[in-house]
């Protein structure tokens, strides 16, 4: 990721530069976490990197995929196959069960019913939660949803897990164990996982803090694994 | 994503909002509803009436002298007839003889009002009735037993007559067999005249008309060979008629029989100067009230078209506001990987289910409304004796092509109305989505 700029409002009189190039890679299999305050763009580079937005200007590889330049349609497709997207307040759908929103990004991938339910349990046994595949989440607790959430995320197996403050809502307790699962995915499932929270603890148990400031990376500490086997993103 | 996945995620977004989703498509339930209920009235009437003419013939033509030149039959009376412009015996005998298993002679004479003795010494008044063979078919009489007047018995000028169902409970006391049964009829002038029974037809009270009395003094008519009947009127030369009924084998085409009637008297006529031949038929009734009920389909159908507009814009402000309050989910969706493709059919199929729905709900009460109706009407027909005669009992026949109809277009509603929320949807910004609440 290069020289990423954003703007909103482009061409009014109130246009905003919210990113103001940022030069970013992340590594298959990192741990990364970024931290900023609130409002300094955080979630709009998260956006970026899960293909929910484009930039104004610079370049983004996923995969060595150009992703600046793909139509709205393969943007689906991406954020289907390769993003697993874990939001602060859970966006589950409220009127179907844990295990129908599971399934659901298998549902927009054309998993057949079968396996779509059986790998949704799978899922959810992952994250503690198989017994309550029947309940809407309005019958689950804070932590209990984002476990969903997370289970959500991991559908498709995706490249990368985006979580974007997924303890915010959460007391200590619950953020926890939610931080226990990042881990796993990390550790057991090798998966790249890019956290953003508030929190300097949860930050410093990641591999590498990204610290963001209106819009500009203002430290980074750095890549510390071994050499890329194959870069997640790339300048 | 699957059309059966649409549909379990539309009737669960539907279910979500129960009453809403009712409210919404009540529009859609009164326009089906007055639709099936109009066009299953029709149908059963169109059914009913075709079966009443069917029982009092419809195979029946009016066959008529009218002017050259006039189209209206009461105004044909200008011009002097001649005994030679008259429909002749001999033309209707070369008429059957062309088609004789196709027309029959419907005409009636009735020549007064006779008695019979019966073995009680009781007298049996009749009236005499000069018949062809298509007579008893004409006036919705049905043969019992024994055989139908035949032409055989017109030319050969047989004594042979037909009587009703209930001379025979007034005449044979002792419950014989009336069939080869010689009979004398007492005629008014005093004379006596013998004739064998050769067939009992069923008395028809709605066609012939009830008597006033208990069965042992009603009077019921006896058909007799018209060229007897005319013989006894003292009627030797008789010059033809004005106009005749006749009836036609119900096997045969209504169309083809009439253009072989017209098309005989047409020739017949050419060198005529003044006169022709009309030729009417009871199917000309259906005529104009399958048109009564066409106008009256069309009218209900305008106003359905309407309530369906009405209750397609309901839906689509209904859809707009969902997908305004599922924003939010909108958005999840997106980030998840739904393409713009899959929200649109999303909402589009809710919407369409929504219209379905309601055309359903429409279309069963229509079907009630059709069977209440039934009810009532049989209740009507019942008390009145001598309509159950003729009608029967009528069977509400729903309108089955209505039924098609009205479910293609709550399903079009759905489309045309659900199409620009859905496609709101679907263009929808993630981000956006994501962050409104
Ligand atoms: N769609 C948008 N239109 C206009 N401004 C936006 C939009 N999205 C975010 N912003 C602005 O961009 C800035 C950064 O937002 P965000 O990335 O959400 O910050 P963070 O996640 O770090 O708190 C904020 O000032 C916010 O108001
Ligand atoms: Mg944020």
């Amino acid at each position: 990721m290069s020289n990423i700029i954003k703007r909103y409002y482009i061409g009014q009189p109130n246009e905003l530069q919210i990113l103001n190039g940022i030069s970013l890679t992340v590594h298959e299999g990192e741990f990364v976490a970024i931290v900023g305050a609130s409002g300094s763009g955080k979630s709009t580079l998260m956006n970026m990197i899960g293909a929910l937005d484009k930039p104004t200007e610079g370049s983004y590889l996923l995969n060595g995929v150009d992703v600046s330049k793909l139509s709205d349609k393969q943007l689906s497709e991406i954020r289907n196959k390769e993003i697993g997207f874990v939001f602060q307040t859970f966006n589950l759908i409220s009127r179907t069960n844990a295990l129908k929103n599971v399934e659901m990004p298998m549902l927009y991938a054309g998993v057949s019913r079968k396996e779509r339910s059986k790998r949704a349990m799978e899922l959810l046994e992952m994250v503690e939660m198989e017994d309550r595949y029947t309940h809407k989440p309005n019958e689950l607790s804070g932590g209990q949803k984002q476990r969903v959430a997370i289970a959500r995320a991991m559908a498709n197996d995706p490249s990368i897990i985006l979580a974007d403050e997924p303890t915010g809502a959460l007391d200590s307790k619950t953020g926890r164990m939610v931080m226990d699962i990042f881990h796993k995915l990390h550790k057991k499932e090798g998966k790249t996982v890019v956290l953003i929270t508030h929190s300097p603890e949860l930050a410093s148990e990641t591999e590498r803090i990204i610290t963001i400031s209106d819009g500009s990376i203002i430290s980074d500490t750095g890549y510390k694994g071994n050499a890329p086997a194959k870069e997640v993103s790339a300048e | 994503m699957s059309f059966f996945e649409n549909l379990k995620m539309a009737f669960s977004s539907i279910a979500a909002n129960k009453m809403r989703s009712l409210l919404t498509m009540l529009g859609i339930i009164i326009g089906i509803s007055a639709v099936i209920t109009i066009t299953t009235l029709g149908t059963t009437l169109r059914a009913t009436v075709k079966g009443a003419l069917d029982s009092l013939g419809t195979n029946l033509f009016y066959v008529y002298l009218t002017e050259k030149n006039v189209d209206n039959y009461y105004d044909s009376y200008d011009i002097e007839t001649t005994p030679e412009d008259l429909i002749s015996m001999s033309m209707l005998e070369e008429l059957i003889a062309k088609y004789p298993d196709e027309i029959r002679i419907a005409e009636e004479n009735p020549i007064g009002s006779g008695t019979l003795r019966n073995t009680e010494k009781k007298d049996v008044p009749v009236n005499i009735v000069g018949a062809y063979d298509g007579t008893l078919d004409y006036n919705g009489c049905k043969i019992l037993a024994g055989r139908n007047i035949t032409m055989e018995d017109v030319t050969r000028k047989k004594y042979t007559c037909v009587v009703s169902h209930i001379f025979v409970k007034q005449y044979f006391k002792n419950g014989e067999n009336p069939i080869g049964h010689v009979i004398s009829i007492n005629m008014e002038n005093g004379a006596a005249y013998e004739f064998t029974i050769v067939g009992v037809y069923r008395y028809n009270t709605l066609v012939n008309g009830a008597g006033p009395n208990g069965t042992d003094e009603m009077k019921t008519p006896i058909y007799i060979p018209n060229t007897i009947a005319l013989q006894l009127q003292g009627n030797y030369y008789f010059d033809g008629f004005w106009g005749i009924p006749l009836t036609f084998n119900v096997k045969y085409d209504a169309n083809d029989v009439k253009a072989h009637i017209q098309n005989f008297f047409d020739e017949k006529y050419a060198s005529n100067k003044n006169f022709t031949i009309g030729v009417n038929s009871a199917m000309d009734e259906l005529k104009t009230i399958d048109m009564v009920i066409n106008v009256i389909t069309i009218i209900v159908s305008v106003i359905a078209a309407i309530s369906l507009i009405v209750g397609g814009v309901g839906v689509m402000n209904i859809m707009l506001v969902s997908v305004t309050e599922r924003t939010r989910e909108i958005g999840v969706r997106k980030a998840l990987g739904a393409k713009k493709r899959a929200i649109k059919r999303q909402f589009v199929t809710e919407a369409i289910i929504i219209c379905l729905i309601g055309g359903i709900i429409g279309i069963l009460i229509g079907l009630l409304n059709g069977e209440l109706i039934g009810i009532v009407a049989n209740m009507i027909i019942k008390s009145e004796p001598s309509y159950s005669e003729i009608l029967g009992n009528v069977t509400i026949q729903p309108s089955f092509g209505a039924i098609i109809i009205s479910l293609i277009f709550s399903m079009l509603t759905g489309v045309f109305f659900g199409l620009y929320p859905a496609s709101k949807a679907a263009k929808m910004n993630p981000i956006d989505a994501l962050r409104y609440d």
